[in-house]
């Protein structure tokens, strides 16, 4: 473990512990280069993200994820689109950014019932997540 | 076109304190009623954030108007989209959920926004009083 993955290690303990899921990031290859260090998943992202797309949740029109996912998985998939994802500016005025990212395999149902390989994770300029989904 | 919205009821937020981001994403959510000519567009999910909507849409006819050629709007929380492309005086409008291709006049597209847009702002201001004063509200939806 060098230096940098290590202080990223220490940071994400430190904000797992006041109540907030930290989750390190680094430049994307996509159309927004050399973004921040870290993004931050808040307990109150992670009811949004649970009430829409938990796998038993009712809302209708919005991708789901697969049974079995735990925040602690949620998260690994968080971490994994944002380091490796695809970056663009959100759309029409929208503040933040979007990473998208192709897991090549199945990790949840999109807003057909069809299989969704791809997540979304939308990102405010104070690096929060806002919402994350699969599709 | 018949562009207008179902607001769900709301009696958490407070609107003293609403941000941009909240409109964006988490407050004033419904559904979307949305007819060009024979096609119905709706979406009917309950959780579309209709500030954000308005204000897209907006930002997306000021965009046709100056010239660009093709906008999308994406919704919130799924992959679906409604694209909105000009030719000419004229916009085509198509959605990722619903089937065929609308056609409308640009100009009419252009007042059905600013009605939804008026519309919204001025139930929202009736339903909850302190959004009058929001400044997230007033930037997205302009002043009453």
């Amino acid at each position: 473990m060098n230096f940098r993955r290590l202080t990223v290690f220490f940071v994400a303990i430190a904000l797992f512990s006041i109540g907030d899921l930290s989750l390190a990031q680094t430049a994307q290859n996509g159309q927004i280069q050399g973004s921040v260090d870290q993004v931050t998943l808040t307990r109150w992202a992670l009811q949004h993200i649970m009430a829409r797309h938990w796998p038993d949740s009712t809302a209708t029109g919005a991708g789901k994820f697969q049974a079995g996912i735990t925040e602690a998985s949620l998260r690994d998939m968080i971490n994994e689109a944002v380091h490796n994802g695809r970056a663009r500016h959100n759309t029409h005025g929208r503040p933040g950014t979007i990473y998208e990212y192709d897991f090549q395999r199945q990790i949840g149902t999109t807003i057909d019932g069809g299989p969704a390989s791809r997540l979304r994770v939308v990102v405010s300029n104070r690096n929060e997540v806002v919402t994350a989904f699969p599709f | 076109m018949h562009l207008d919205y179902r607001l769900n009821e709301d009696r958490e937020t407070d609107w003293s304190s609403v941000t941009e981001e909240d409109l964006r994403y988490r407050v004033a959510l419904g559904n979307l009623v949305f007819h060009v000519g024979s096609k119905d567009f709706s979406a009917a999910w309950g959780w579309i954030p209709l500030v954000d909507l308005a204000a897209s849409f907006a930002e997306i006819v000021r965009k046709l108007e100056a010239g660009s050629a093709s906008e999308t709007f994406e919704f919130t929380e799924s992959d679906a989209w409604i694209r909105f492309e000009r030719k000419g005086e004229k916009v085509l409008i198509s959605t990722s959920y619903g089937e065929g291709v609308a056609e409308i006049a640009l100009h009419s597209a252009s007042a059905a926004v600013k009605s939804f847009r008026e519309r919204l702002r001025a139930e929202l201001d009736r339903r909850h009083p302190q959004a009058a004063h929001n400044a997230a509200v007033r930037k997205l939806l302009g002043a009453a």
